[in-house]
């Protein structure tokens, strides 16, 4: 099935400010910012899933370390097939099967639980170490924000995958300089991040995060280095596509009224790139 | 089966045993490889070491992340670093999603931990890992009953905390003993004046105890509680039915161990007097002997609690 990534893009967003209004909260920012991110995983051609068989041995695996992002995630999930699209009017609602914040038994396609910050890179480290053991060819990516880079255990799991020189593991910053409480940069800067990352021994690829194609060849890119993991450090403006929201912390994790949505959704449908 | 002295080369020896029979099992270690007395394994499976550095949080998502695989990873360190500092990695990347990893926790109590001082050792893990659904909690009183409790945690789908001391207690169980699937096995029947239970590495104080009471005309069951929280404690309640005063002696804080769970089982089922022997405070550094013994864990002191509450 051929895709337009950009019409998809679109898409992604209108669900994202749509499921986040009728739940009545949850995190549009990030989740916005993420689009390009996750269009580009599922839709260009870079991870290999079957939405058929959502546990299909040999699949790829998308670990979501930033878990408050989970819009972004189940509408890009519904949109390639793996429940209905209708399911995502049902977002934090009870018994619903998508959490506020991801969990595996609930909803088809995902690996694991995310939502407490700074972990998502330890777990992707050792589905990736497993398949190394296991000598399959298959690759784990894992979207993590700027902000939780703030959590020490980031950096453990910076130390571990080039130890084991783990090649197949593919992180992606989503790196939009706004956290909760206010700027990256104020609270507590990343300054220099490519080289901090660097330094620590990863492949580090800059790419502009609203660039789906360029996205996609930034992956193609990682999966061709060898013997140390790669990190895709994604600029991208958080808010994305929507003017009020756009490098505001207050829609970190703010619900947009129905005002707010009519004016979103505007925007959103007449972007044209 | 391998040689092994007390709970840490008991966990070595198991984990060795258990990837020389074929099982997919994985030692993920936190700078801990010696500490767990694991170097042999080490060297014998070297594709089944994983090194994680001093990094606990770390190590424990690792382990969840190879679980996801079908991998059977085993987390060995001290009880508090995994428990406390990785807790939260235990609860919500393991237990939440029912992974099938292992833990084993070793330098529990105050005896475990012995000279290494506060800092290395853990009254406190019990309490935690108690309130996670889908963990099991094993409390293997010496090494045979550990080397027994990591053959069977491989054998459990989800995941299961082994609690381990300093590896010199002494030895109670013989080799063959089963680790009770009934989470009891009683020592000493000497008769149902009291039922005194404990877990883990104060066993061969308990036994002592229940021996000089005899010789005060006071008779008493001792039992060695193996699995804490588990799913059918039928076994343990018809020890304790037999009888109208419990004590409980643990290695552990007196609050969220062996005697919380005792005293849960006795309000919810028959109540009884549950009289606990247990941690109220920070311990220190000194010899374990010392140690347990001012923590009231000696054979004298235990004899005396259960006879001055039976106003004797």
């Amino acid at each position: 099935m051929e895709v337009n990534l950009k019409e998809m893009c679109r898409t992604v967003r209108e669900d994202i400010l749509t499921m986040i209004h009728a739940a009545g909260s949850g995190h549009p920012g990030g989740s916005l910012s993420s689009v390009e991110i996750m269009v580009a995983l599922y839709f260009g051609d870079v991870m290999k899933v079957d939405a058929k068989n959502p546990d299909w041995n040999d699949r790829d695996r998308f670990i979501l370390s930033k878990g408050h992002v989970a819009p972004v995630l189940y509408s890009v999930l519904a949109r390639k097939g793996f429940f209905p699209v209708e399911e995502l009017g049902t977002l934090r609602k009870f018994g619903s099967i998508l959490q506020g914040h991801p969990h595996k038994a609930h909803t088809p396609g995902l690996e694991c639980s995310a939502g407490s910050l700074g972990q998502g890179l330890s777990v992707a480290n050792g589905i990736a170490l497993a398949f190394k053991k296991l000598g399959t060819g298959q690759r784990v990516y894992c979207l993590m924000g700027d902000g939780e880079l703030q959590e020490g255990q980031i950096w453990e799991a910076a130390m571990f995958a080039p130890q084991q020189k783990l090649d197949n593991v593919c992180a992606i910053v989503d790196y939009n300089h706004v956290q909760l409480d206010g700027t990256v940069e104020e609270i507590k800067s990343l300054d220099n991040l490519p080289a901090r990352w660097n330094d620590f021994g990863w492949n580090v690829i800059e790419v502009d995060g609203h660039d789906v194609n360029a996205l996609v060849h930034a992956f193609k890119l990682a999966a061709l280095t060898k013997d140390r993991p790669s990190v895709l450090i994604a600029h991208t403006v958080k808010g994305k596509g929507v003017s009020f929201m756009e490098g505001d912390c207050n829609w970190h994790g703010n619900c947009p009224n129905a005002e707010q949505l009519a004016q979103a959704l505007a925007e959103v449908r007449g972007a044209t790139s | 089966m391998a040689k092994f002295k007390g709970v840490r080369e008991a966990f070595a020896a198991a984990l060795t045993d258990l990837a020389v029979e074929g099982k997919d099992v994985y030692g993920v270690f936190p700078d801990s490889l010696s500490a767990m007395r694991a170097i042999a394994f080490g060297e014998k499976f070297p594709e089944r070491y994983v090194e994680c550095g001093i990094a606990e949080q770390c190590a424990v998502d690792v382990a969840a992340g190879m679980a996801t695989t079908g991998a059977i990873p085993f987390v060995g360190s001290y009880a508090g670093f995994l428990t406390m500092r990785a807790g939260e990695q235990m609860r919500t990347f393991v237990g939440y999603t029912e992974l099938n990893v292992k833990f084993a926790g070793f330098n529990a109590g105050c005896m475990g931990g012995e000279r290494e001082g506060v800092t290395h050792q853990f009254y406190e893990d019990i309490a935690f890992v108690s309130s996670l659904p889908n963990f099991k909690i094993f409390t293997p009183a010496d090494g045979n009953q550990m080397y027994h409790a990591v053959k069977i945690a491989a054998d459990i789908v989800g995941p299961v905390y082994l609690r381990g001391g300093s590896g010199k207690e002494p030895t109670v169980f013989p080799e063959d003993a089963p680790f009770s699937p009934d989470g009891i096995t009683v020592c000493k029947d000497y008769g149902t004046d009291a039922v005194i239970l404990s877990c883990g590495h104060v066993l061969d104080r308990v036994i002592a105890a229940a021996d000089l009471l005899k010789a005060q005309g006071i008779n008493v069951t001792a039992a060695d509680i193996n699995i804490l929280y588990g799913d059918n404690p039928a076994k343990i309640l018809e020890v304790m039915a037999k009888t109208n005063l419990v004590v409980t002696v643990e290695d552990h804080n007196i609050n969220g161990g062996l005697g919380s769970y005792i005293s849960r089982l006795a309000t919810e089922n028959r109540p009884v007097r549950v009289k606990r022997i247990a941690l109220e405070d920070y311990s220190e550094s000194g010899a374990a002997k010392d140690l347990g013994d001012k923590e009231g864990f000696s054979p004298e002191n235990i004899c005396a609690v259960v006879a001055k509450t039976l106003g004797k």
